[in-house]
């Protein structure tokens, strides 16, 4: 399918120029319409250009920033250093112990979501009745859009409290607060990818798999889930780039232990963690411009960009890995005999199993290992002796519990903060600026401050998305550049709100001189919505048939023309949605605006050069820092997650819409 | 014997993952729950990040430049050690003066209690200044603004605001002046209820001026009126070396006593000597049942 439309693509391009050197005749008319088309040509490339350009600058500004660091410390004691004390005498660089936080945090993350993730993916796309998908799937599309600092508020507010009264722990702000609440963070995007991933699994696999007599469990056990499993690895990396970058949720519950520290042991999960991101979301605010531990920051920053990078470079190319293939199931591309290939995979996997035991026999000493491999071997042996049938009933059981799990979490966070934040709901509230730092009064300003940020943002990425998206659409498709700027969408797709927050920070408010602005503000949400929009459009450029541009061509237009004209209206609702989604991250994020437009304040900005207040902000602020605040605490995150919920509801309610009403 | 696994493991690769995802949920959570449990109450300490300037002052006048205990949970925000103090019955933490009242328990320090008082007598053992700063020397509303602050009106802000007030006698005198435009001020956490404060009795006397504050912290509100993107940044640190260049000019607003907090559940202290916040601080005092 794909590869004729390419080829139908190229073709059209070709009789515009040699219709040019027939025709020397019409060339002044033509060259007139050619610097028009060629001008907005020129254009498009630029606009499709500033995705990599974004993402170079950031590297480079990081860099900059950060390069003295690895001066002055080094780079293998900033790499292996056990201690982050940056104001210390003497001070000590050493971003290992945060390194270990991070990694920790998303592999706890990763134990809570992946079996979580993975029913749910299975339930949705296998068991549910439709009437079951159309509540089940928009409702684990909406643990996706709650913004990150609501999800921070319930676990600092909740889930530490839960925590350390019902384990009698001292203090239940910790490493298993982090993983629990990064884990339910990244339940959607997991669920997502994995569900795409099962659905597109073809259905001669299941067919044939019935034909032979096998169950349901059995299908879906060993031909579905194996099949599919390369889309649910990528949705799983994705969900560990999300989990690696996330800020306002782990620097809100996870403890922060100065000097980072590694849990002297691996079921010690109540000790307090630091992640990469906490130290930077705390640090940055408060260090003196210029001095070490600012560079050292900006290094802790380049190597979170580093990781989350890698995470994501991986997930695509699995991603693509699996694109191809299911182009060309046929094709073979390794010509290793069958044998050998087993005899990899043999000791691969014996590797494996023989690391994780050492982890364990390190890491938990013996008995516990032993314990656990008694009933891992226990599980083993007894689902050899149940039969298909109550195997299925157990696996069935199992997937139910994880997707009630998951509405149940739902559920918990939203019934807490809609009758909490119910009571403080009123029309003063929405109307007045707050007073008395936040305790009383409303949120006026920081709705009215949100509202410009995101408007402003999507002033500025919604021609650049759109032109990039025409551009790598309807000008170059395939290619190297296509490829190049794609690959630079994907990285900029993954790198973490926070390194955006540092980049604006040392780019706009530090080296352009903005200050706290709202301009400075407007213009980092924009490069971070980038890559959503680009995306969103590319789509919807897609689903236009390639015959209506043949068509309007095949009548004398020209390409911008028939753009214009043809590919962009019914495109339209298409790029709404994307603009719309854009925005719905955009009013949830903190990070970003963190360093770069917000302040704690009651006024508007009647400028761009002024700094703002946004509701994100303003809850993370009342939350962390004004004590008696309880009830405004609530009214706010009850306000931003309405606000956030709406926007993405119109979305999917135009999505919904023109798929109902477009017909081709 | 690989063989066998490997066989089996190719079967049911699916399930595997899942079930193995599932028992590994299900014992961290039991683990956890069989963390033993210790006899009276386990000291959780509270402070705040390393970039800030109370932190700083901390470090060198109680713990004499000696390091934390690793555990030392960092808050960005003097609200965040109050937040935590107030939910966690073990916790212990250090705030401005400002920031105490009911919700928690004040220590006393060698049996002295923090209070304007005993800090002006300098009897109180950790009190600093509070400043804020300005590129150059302050002219037009920003030296108007500074001027206000330091006078007797603007001091009782200070003082109705929770901080200590400097000993000053000047009165503020506002006739025949009119300053019109925007001031723009942004900077330390602690300083910011002052001048929020300060700021609205200030533009009852000159309608004509916008003032805007703003709560960045030290560090930031350094840089920023070092930029000349505020027109004054407040800080609760003096300048650094790095930030000696900028061309600052340093006015003391304020006096702050830094107050050791607890949890008013915590019915094992009321006072404390410096060397055993120090102790506590370090982690050589675990357990409030040390001191019973």
């Amino acid at each position: 399918m794909k590869k004729t439309k390419e080829d139908v693509g190229k073709e059209d391009r070709k009789p515009l120029q040699s219709e040019k050197q027939q025709q020397p005749f019409k060339k002044f008319f033509l060259s007139k319409k050619n610097i028009k088309e060629k001008s907005i040509k020129t254009v498009l490339f630029l606009t499709a250009i500033s995705a990599i350009i974004v993402i170079f600058s950031i590297i480079i500004f990081l860099f900059k920033d950060g390069y003295p660091i690895f001066q002055t410390a080094g780079l293998w004691e900033f790499l292996s250093g056990t201690r982050w004390n940056p104001t210390g005498e003497p001070p000590l660089y050493g971003a290992f112990p945060l390194i270990v936080g991070t990694l920790l945090v998303t592999l706890g993350a990763m134990i809570v979501a992946i079996p979580l993730s993975i029913g749910s993916a299975i339930f949705i796309s296998e068991i549910a009745t439709p009437k079951m998908k159309t509540v089940i799937k928009p409702a684990i599309e909406l643990l996706a859009g709650i913004p990150s600092v609501v999800y921070g508020f319930f676990g600092l507010i909740v889930l530490t409290t839960w925590l350390r009264i019902s384990f009698s722990q001292p203090s239940g702000e910790s490493w298993f607060a982090g993983s629990l609440l990064l884990g339910i963070m990244a339940i959607p995007t997991i669920t997502s990818v994995a569900e795409d991933a099962i659905s597109s699994v073809p259905r001669e696999f299941k067919e044939g798999s019935f034909a032979l007599g096998a169950t349901r469990w059995q299908t879906i056990s060993k031909v579905i889930v194996p099949s599919a499993l390369s889309g649910i690895t990528a949705g799983i990396i994705l969900g560990i780039g999300r989990a690696i970058g996330e800020t306002m949720a782990v620097m809100m519950v996870c403890g922060n232990p100065t000097y980072g520290l590694i849990p002297t042991s691996i079921t010690n999960v109540f000790a307090p963690i630091k992640t990469l991101t906490a130290t930077l979301g705390i640090e940055m605010g408060e260090v003196a411009a210029g001095s070490n531990h600012y560079h050292a920051l900006f290094g802790v920053a380049l190597l979170l960009l580093i990781i989350t990078l890698a995470v994501n470079i991986i997930a695509t190319v699995i991603l693509n890995r699996l694109k191809e293939k299911q182009r060309s199931p046929s094709k073979k591309k390794t010509r290793l005999s069958v044998s050998i290939k087993q005899q990899i995979r043999k000791t691969l996997v014996f590797t494996i199993i023989m690391l994780c035991v050492l982890f364990l026999l390190i890491s938990m000493g013996i008995l516990l290992t032993a314990c656990i491999g008694l009933v891992v071997g226990a599980v083993y042996y007894l689902r050899k002796k149940v039969s298909a049938k109550t195997g299925q009933r157990i696996a069935f059981i199992a997937i139910a519990i994880a997707i009630l799990t998951v509405i149940v979490i739902l559920g918990v966070i939203l019934t807490y903060i809609i009758s909490n934040g119910a009571g403080a709901l009123s029309w003063e509230f929405l109307s007045q600026g707050p007073s008395n730092l936040g305790r009383s009064g409303g949120i006026y300003p920081a709705i009215i401050g949100t509202l410009y940020l995101v408007l402003g943002a999507i002033a500025i990425a919604l021609p650049l998305g759109v032109g990039a998206a025409i551009y790598l659409i309807e000008y170059t498709r395939g290619g190297r550049l296509t490829k190049i700027i794609r690959a630079g969408a994907d990285l900029l797709n993954g790198t973490p709100s926070i390194v955006f927050g540092l980049f604006g920070f040392a780019f706009f408010v530090l080296y352009l001189r903005m200050g706290f602005s709202l301009l400075a503000g407007q213009i980092t949400i924009a490069f971070m919505i980038l890559p959503t929009i680009i995306r969103t459009t590319e789509e919807a450029l897609k689903s236009v048939p390639q015959s209506l541009r043949e068509g309007s061509l095949a009548l004398g237009a020209t390409k911008w023309q028939t753009i214009k004209k043809v590919v962009l209206p019914p495109a339209a609702p298409g790029i709404l949605t994307g603009a719309i989604l854009g925005i719905g991250r955009a009013a949830g994020e903190t990070a970003p605006i963190m360093f770069t437009a917000v302040v704690f304040s009651s006024f508007i900005p009647q400028s761009f050069v002024e700094p703002v207040n946004a509701l994100p902000f303003h809850l993370y602020i009342l939350a962390t820092s004004i004590p008696n605040s309880a009830r405004n605490q609530a009214g706010t995150a009850l306000v931003l997650l309405l606000l956030v919920i709406g926007i993405y509801l119109v979305a999917v309610l135009i999505r919904n819409h023109y798929q109902k009403t477009m017909k081709w | 014997m690989i063989n066998i696994i490997q066989k089996k493991l190719n079967k049911n690769i699916g399930s595997l993952i899942i079930g193995v995802s599932i028992i590994a949920l299900l014992f961290t959570t039991l683990f956890s729950g069989c963390v033993q449990q210790q006899e009276g109450l386990s000291i959780v300490l509270i402070g705040r990040d390393s970039a800030s300037g109370t932190r700083e002052f901390f470090w060198e006048h109680v713990m004499g430049k000696e390091n934390f205990t690793a555990s030392l949970q960092e808050k960005n925000s003097n609200g965040g050690i109050y937040q935590t103090v107030t939910q966690t019955p073990g916790a212990i933490g250090y705030v401005g003066l400002g920031y105490v009242d009911n919700g928690v328990k004040a220590l006393t320090i060698n049996n002295i209690t923090a209070n304007p008082a005993n800090v002006l007598s300098g009897t109180y053992p950790i009190a600093r200044n509070l400043y804020v700063f300005t590129k150059g020397n302050a002219t037009g509303a920003a030296k108007e603004f500074i001027t206000f602050i330091q006078s007797t009106e603007g001091q009782a802000i200070v003082q109705e605001e929770g901080f200590v007030p400097i000993p000053t006698t000047e009165t503020y005198n506002s006739t025949g002046k009119s300053l019109s435009g925007i001031l723009s001020i942004g900077g330390s956490t602690t300083v910011f209820p002052i001048l929020e404060k300060a700021k609205e009795t200030f533009m009852i006397l000159y309608q004509g001026l916008q003032i805007t504050v703003s709560s960045t912290g030290s560090g930031a509100g350094i840089t920023a009126v070092g930029a000349g993107t505020v027109d004054i940044g407040m800080s609760s640190r003096d300048l650094k070396s790095s930030e000696s260049n900028l061309g600052l000019v340093k006015y003391t607003i304020a006096s702050d006593a830094i107050v050791l907090i607890v949890n008013p559940e915590n019915t094992y202290v009321d006072n404390l000597s410096l060397t055993q916040v120090k102790a506590i601080y370090i982690g050589e005092i675990t357990n409030w049942n040390e001191f019973s």
